[in-house]
C-alpha cells in the first residue's frame, strides 16, 4: 500500500462518491471490479485515478457488464482477494444471478450501491428499490445518510463480512445524489487506525493450485438444507458482530454509532418517521422546526435492515402512538400497496404490547427531494391518526393528497 | 435466534459452504454422485476405418499411422508386420485400395498410405534383426508350394505360430509374382531379397527349382508334411486367340517380365513394339518396352479409353508421361508377318458386357486396319496350370476349388492367392494375395490345432460418413506428394521411379490421418469434461474410463471427439454400472437413500392378487 497519502488523519471536503472511494483505499483492498453507471461510477473514476497515481496498489478490473463485474468479484474473493465493486439501479438488477452464490459461498465482497431508480423511463434519481430487492439474497445491508457514514459504514462492513463466524458479502448503500453527489465534510483517518481496526482478510479455503479445493460442486437436494441453514446461522450470529464492530469503531475513530436504530429527538415523542438514508438529514430539520410548534415529534433511522434487527425494532417502535413509515421505494401490490419497508415495520411489532398505528408515506419517490412542507404535511396526518386512534387510510402518496 | 437449537445430524455435515477437496483429488467427487442425472452414456466404441478395412490383408494402417506421427517408427514397423511380411515391397507396388477408400479424399485428399508404408518397410529393411521372431516351434511341419505374395505371407504367419515352414519355388530364385511380374524400376531386387532373407531367418527353408508335379508330387506332400498351403499363382499367360499369335517376336507380359526380373531374358525388342491390353502388367510391360530399347511403344486396348482401363490412375499417368501412345477400342484379329511379326491386323472391339469381364464382341464388318510393328506383347491376363492336382479339387474356372476356408475338402491342403482369387470378383493385386495366405494360414493352424472353422459373425461398422465426426479439429492440408524421376531419364535406367518420402514427409502425411472412429489417445475428452469423470491412467487408447457415478451424460465429450469413437449409448441400454436414481441416492444415507431402500423392500414382495 502506498501510505504516504493516508498516514495522517485530516479533514476533507468530499461527496460520498469519493468518500466510498477513499474507504476502499484505506481499506487497501485487492482487486476493484468496474463497470459504469450513474451516479456511483464517480466512486470508480475516483478509484481509477487512485491505482493510476500509485496512490492504491490494486488491480483495476473493467468488466463489460455488471453480471462480469460481480463475477468477477467472486472469484477474486474466492482467491483470497479483499474486494470492492459497485452499482446503481438496473445496473444491480443485471447482476442479481450472482448474489446468492456470493453469500452462498460465503465470500464477503464489499458492494457499493449509490441508489438509482429503476425503469422505467430513464430515471437518475435516488430511490431505495434497486439494492432493497435483493435484501433477502444473504448479503448484509444497510444505508448511510451522508458522506462520512458512507466512509465510516465501508471500513465497518469489511470488518463484520470478513470476521470467520461471519463470511457474507455486503452492501453499503447511500442515496444517489443525495449522498453520492453532495459534498459534506469528511474525516479520513490516521493509516494505523484503519490498520488496527480492520484486520487482513484471510479465507479459510481459498482457491489455491497449491492446495486444491473445489468451490460451488453440486450436491444432492438432501445435502441442500444443511447449506441454507448454516448460511442463515451465518446471517443471525453476526449479529454480535456488527455490535462489536460498532463499539471497536467508536473505540479507535471516537464517532459511535447504533449499529440498528437511530434516533432523534424520540425521548418524549409520540409520533416518529422511522425510514432509512439521506432523507434523514432533512428530516432532522424539519422535526426541529415543528418541536418549536410544540408538535412531539421525532425519527427513529433504520441502519441496518440486513439482519434486521426485529427485537430493537419492536422495542423501540412500541414506545410511541404512530409511525409513520417513510419508504422511498416500491413495493407494488405488496401489504400496504406501497413500499416494502411497511411491512417490515408491522411484522416487528406483531409481538408488541403497546401496538402503534403504522402508516407508509410513499415520498422521496422517482428522486424527489421531500420538502419541508411535506415533512409538515406527514406529521399532520400522524398527528390526526392518534387523535382519532384510527389510521384513515395505510399509504398515503405524499404530494398527491390533500 | 431461527437457527437457536438447530442441529444437522452427522450424516447430512456437509463442509463449510460445501467447499470439498477438488474432483481431482482422491474422495473429491465422494459428497455429490451425480450421475443419476445421465440419460446418455459416452462410451468409447472403436468402428473400423475405412483404409484397415479396404486393404487386402487389413493392415492396421489407422494405428501405424498414428504410431509415425508420434514418432514411434519402430512400433509402427511393428504393428504393420502382423498383417504384412514386406511392408518394403507393397509400399512400392500395392494399387492401394486403401487410399481409394481413405476419407480425407472426401475431404481434400487422400492420405498417401503406400509413401508411409514404403517409409516403415525401408525401416525395417535397415534391422539387423527383425523385430517379428518366429514362434516357439510345435514340431509340425507345413509345405508352402509357391513363394508369390501369397506364400510368402502363409510361410511367413505359419512360422510366427511355430510351424517348421518350407518353401517349394520352381524357380531358381524365390519371390514368384514379386521378382517376376513387377519390373525393377518399381521395386527393386535387392529390397525384395531383403525380404526373403528375413523368411530365412524365420527358419523357414526355400527350396528352389522345386516343381510341384515334377520334383515333387502331391503324394509327397501328403506324406511329408502336416499340412500343406498351395499358393501357386497363375502362371500360364491368356491368349489374344488371334489368327497368328504363334509368330516370332509374339511375346506375353508376364514372361517377358519374369524373364527380365529373373535375369534370364534373351529378347531384343525392335523399334516399334505394341502392347495388347489395359491392365495393370500392360502397363509394366509397356513402360519396360521403352526401358528395352523401343522407339515407339502403342498400348492397344479394347476399352473405349483410359477410364475404362482396370489400372492404376497414377501408373498409367505415368506412362504416358513416359511417351507410351495409347490406342483404344481395337482387337487384335491377326498377327501378319512373315514367319515374323511385321504388323497387327485390328478392328474395332468392345466389350459385350461390363467393363473387361466380359467376352470381347468384335466387328469384323468394319474395314481391318493394319498396324506395323517390330514386336507384340500380349499381357490380357493369366491362367493356372493345374495338371499335377487331382482333378476333383479343380473347377470350372481352372482354379483350385477350395471352401470359405480356403480349404480342399476335408485335406490338409489349403490354398492361396490368384490361384483361389481369378474369377472370385476379387481383384488380383498382391495385397489381397497376402491377406488371403494370412488368413489361410491362421484357418491351417486352427485345423491341425482340432479347432472348428468358424465364419466371422461380430458385425463390422466402418466410419464411412464425416458427419461421424468432428470435422471442426482437421483443418485442409494438401497431401505430400513422392518425387519421380524426370520422364526423359526414366525411359533408358532400371531405376526407381517413385522416391521415397523423407522422415520429416513420412510424419507429415501421417499427421493428416483423421483416426477415422478409432481412439488415438488425444485427450480431447479428458480435457473438455466439465467435471472430472473421465479417467485414464496415461494417455492410450483402451484406457480412458468414464466414471458413471458422476458423469451426468452432458455430450460435451461426444461431440468433441474428433475421431468418432465416443458414442451416447441410451442408459437404459445397460444393466451393469447403472447408476438410477434410486441407487444413486442410496450412496449416500441421506433421506433419499432411505426411501430408496424402502422401495427395494417394496419390490421384494409378492405381487398382489387381484
Amino acid at each position: 500500500m502506498a501510505t504516504t497519502s493516508v498516514s495522517k488523519k485530516r479533514m476533507v471536503r468530499i461527496n460520498g462518491c469519493v468518500a466510498s472511494a477513499q474507504a476502499a483505499k484505506y481499506a487497501d483492498v485487492d482487486v476493484i471490479a468496474a463497470y459504469p453507471i450513474r451516479p456511483y461510477t464517480a466512486t470508480m473514476m475516483a478509484l481509477a485515478q487512485m491505482v493510476a497515481n500509485g496512490e492504491l496498489d490494486a488491480e483495476y478490473i473493467v468488466a463489460d457488464s455488471e453480471h462480469s463485474q460481480l463475477s468477477i468479484a467472486h472469484g477474486a474473493a474466492s482467491a483470497g482477494a479483499r474486494v470492492f465493486t459497485g452499482s446503481s439501479g438496473v445496473g444491480v438488477q443485471f447482476a442479481y444471478e450472482l448474489y446468492s452464490p456470493i453469500s452462498g459461498s460465503r465470500m464477503p465482497v464489499q458492494m457499493m450501491i449509490a441508489d438509482r431508480t429503476l425503469d422505467p423511463p430513464g430515471d437518475f434519481g435516488s430511490e431505495h428499490t434497486d439494492a432493497l430487492s435483493t435484501r433477502d439474497m444473504g448479503w448484509i445491508m444497510g444505508w448511510s445518510c451522508d458522506a462520512q457514514e458512507a466512509f465510516d459504514n465501508h471500513l465497518i462492513a469489511y470488518r463484520i463480512g470478513e470476521d470467520p463466524r461471519v463470511l457474507l458479502p455486503q452492501m453499503v448503500c447511500q442515496d444517489g445524489f443525495f449522498v453520492s453527489h453532495i459534498t459534506g465534510d469528511v474525516e479520513l483517518p490516521d493509516a494505523g487506525q484503519v490498520k488496527e481496526f480492520l484486520p487482513p482478510y484471510k479465507h479459510p479455503y481459498p482457491l489455491d493450485p497449491r492446495h486444491p479445493v473445489s468451490h460451488g460442486p453440486q450436491i444432492m437436494p438432501e445435502q441442500g438444507p444443511p447449506l441454507q441453514l448454516e448460511r442463515a446461522r451465518a446471517m443471525e450470529e453476526s449479529m454480535a458482530v456488527i455490535e462489536q464492530a460498532h463499539e471497536e469503531f467508536e473505540k479507535i475513530f471516537g464517532r459511535k454509532y447504533d449499529p440498528w436504530l437511530e434516533e432523534f429527538m424520540t425521548d418524549d415523542a409520540e409520533v416518529v418517521f422511522f425510514l432509512q438514508g439521506a432523507h434523514a438529514v432533512t428530516a432532522r430539520f424539519a422535526i426541529k422546526h415543528m418541536r418549536d410548534k410544540g408538535l412531539k415529534v421525532g425519527m427513529v433511522r433504520l441502519r441496518t435492515i440486513r439482519p434486521y434487527p426485529t427485537d430493537r425494532v419492536n422495542e423501540v417502535l412500541s414506545k410511541f402512538k404512530v409511525v409513520g413509515v417513510i419508504e422511498t421505494n416500491m413495493g407494488l401490490g405488496s401489504v400496504s400497496s406501497g413500499g416494502s419497508l411497511y411491512a417490515e415495520v408491522c411484522a416487528a411489532l406483531y409481538e408488541s404490547q403497546k401496538r402503534p398505528l403504522i402508516l407508509s408515506f410513499m415520498a422521496g419517490m422517482g428522486g424527489e427531494a421531500i420538502v419541508l412542507k411535506e415533512f409538515y404535511w406527514m406529521t399532520q396526518k400522524m398527528v390526526d391518526a392518534q387523535k382519532r386512534g384510527k389510521i384513515e387510510k395505510r399509504t398515503h402518496w405524499v404530494g398527491f393528497e390533500e | 435466534m431461527s437457527t437457536k437449537g438447530t442441529r444437522i445430524p452427522d450424516w447430512l455435515t456437509v463442509p463449510f459452504a460445501g467447499i470439498t477437496p477438488a474432483p481431482s483429488q482422491e474422495k473429491g467427487q465422494d459428497l455429490f454422485p451425480t450421475g443419476n442425472w445421465r440419460s446418455i452414456r459416452p462410451v468409447y466404441r472403436d468402428k473400423l476405418p475405412p483404409c484397415n478395412n479396404a486393404c487386402g490383408t487389413n493392415e492396421k494402417i489407422q494405428g501405424y499411422l498414428d504410431l509415425v506421427k508420434r514418432g514411434k517408427y519402430l512400433d509402427a514397423y511393428a504393428l504393420i508386420k502382423e498383417d504384412m511380411p514386406f511392408p518394403s515391397v507393397t509400399g512400392r507396388v500395392c494399387y492401394h485400395p486403401c487410399e481409394q477408400a481413405c476419407n480425407r479424399g472426401q475431404y481434400d485428399e487422400a492420405i498417401s498410405i503406400r509413401a508411409v508404408e514404403r517409409f516403415l518397410g525401408d525401416l525395417g529393411q535397415a534391422l539387423t534383426h527383425d523385430v517379428v521372431k518366429a514362434g516357439k516351434p510345435n514340431g509340425k511341419k507345413v509345405a508352402v508350394v509357391g513363394s508369390g505374395p501369397a506364400g510368402h505371407s502363409a510361410a511367413y504367419q505359419l512360422a510366427r505360430l511355430g510351424y517348421k515352414v518350407t518353401i517349394l519355388e520352381k524357380s531358381p530364385k524365390a519371390g514368384g509374382l514379386n521378382r517376376g511380374g513387377i519390373p525393377d524400376w518399381v521395386l527393386p531386387q535387392d529390397v525384395l531379397d531383403r525380404e526373403i532373407e528375413r523368411l530365412v531367418e524365420l527358419g523357414i527353408t526355400i527350396k528352389t527349382n522345386c516343381e510341384v508335379g515334377k520334383d515333387v508330387s502331391w503324394d509327397e506332400l501328403k506324406k511329408n508334411y502336416d499340412a500343406c498351403v498351395l499358393a501357386v499363382g497363375l502362371t500360364e499367360p491368356n491368349s489374344v486367340r488371334a489368327e497368328g499369335e504363334n509368330k516370332a517376336g509374339v511375346l506375353y507380359g508376364l514372361p517377358f517380365l519374369r524373364d527380365i526380373g529373373m535375369g534370364t531374358s534373351k529378347v531384343k525388342l525392335g523399334p516399334r513394339v505394341a502392347v495388347i491390353g489395359g491392365g495393370n502388367t500392360a502397363i509394366d510391360c509397356a513402360r519396360e518396352a521403352l526401358r528395352q530399347g523401343a522407339v515407339e511403344v502403342t498400348m492397344i486396348t479394347v476399352e473405349a479409353n483410359p477410364k475404362e482401363m482396370p489400372a492404376v490412375p497414377e501408373d498409367l499417368h505415368d506412362m504416358v508421361e513416359e511417351g507410351v501412345d495409347l490406342m483404344h477400342g481395337r482387337a487384335v484379329t491377326a498377327v501378319l508377318g512373315n514367319g515374323k511379326v511385321e504388323a497387327l491386323q485390328l478392328h474395332p472391339a468392345r466389350f459385350s458386357g461390363a467393363i473387361n469381364a466380359s467376352p470381347i464382341t468384335v466387328d469384323k464388318d468394319a474395314p481391318a486396319q493394319r498396324f506395323a510393328v517390330d514386336n507384340v506383347i500380349i499381357a490380357v491376363g493369366q491362367h493356372a496350370s493345374l495338371a499335377w492336382l487331382p482333378a476333383e479339387f479343380k473347377n470350372e474356372r481352372g482354379t483350385i476349388k477350395i471352401d470359405r476356408f480356403g480349404r480342399l475338402g476335408d485335406t490338409k491342403f489349403f490354398a492361396a492367392g490368384d490361384i483361389v482369387q481369378l474369377g472370385s470378383g476379387q481383384p488380383l493385386m498382391v495385397v489381397n494375395a497376402v491377406g488371403d495366405g494370412k488368413r489361410v494360414a491362421f484357418n491351417l493352424d486352427k485345423v491341425l490345432r482340432g479347432e472348428a472353422l468358424q465364419p466371422r459373425t461380430i458385425p463390422i461398422d466402418v466410419i464411412v460418413d464425416l458427419n461421424r465426426m468432428n470435422m471442426t479439429y482437421f483443418p485442409h492440408f494438401p497431401r505430400v506428394q513422392q518425387t519421380l524421376l524426370p520422364p526423359v531419364s526414366r525411359r533408358r535406367t532400371q531405376d526407381e521411379v517413385i522416391q521415397a518420402l523423407t522422415e520429416e514427409q513420412a510424419v507429415e502425411e501421417a499427421s493428416r490421418c483423421f483416426s477415422c472412429g478409432t481412439c488415438n489417445a488425444c485427450d480431447n475428452c479428458y480435457l473438455v469434461c466439465p467435471e472430472p469423470c473421465i479417467a485414464r491412467p496415461e494417455r492410450s487408447n483402451g484406457l480412458y474410463k468414464i466414471l458413471v457415478d458422476y458423469c451426468k451424460g452432458c455430450r460435451v465429450c461426444i461431440e468433441e471427439c474428433p475421431t468418432g469413437c465416443l458414442e451416447g449409448v441410451p442408459e437404459l441400454d445397460f444393466d451393469t454400472g447403472v447408476v438410477r436414481m434410486d441407487t444413486a441416492f442410496a450412496i449416500s444415507p441421506g433421506l433419499h437413500g432411505r426411501q430408496a431402500e424402502e422401495l427395494r423392500k417394496l419390490g421384494d414382495r409378492p405381487a398382489k392378487n387381484i
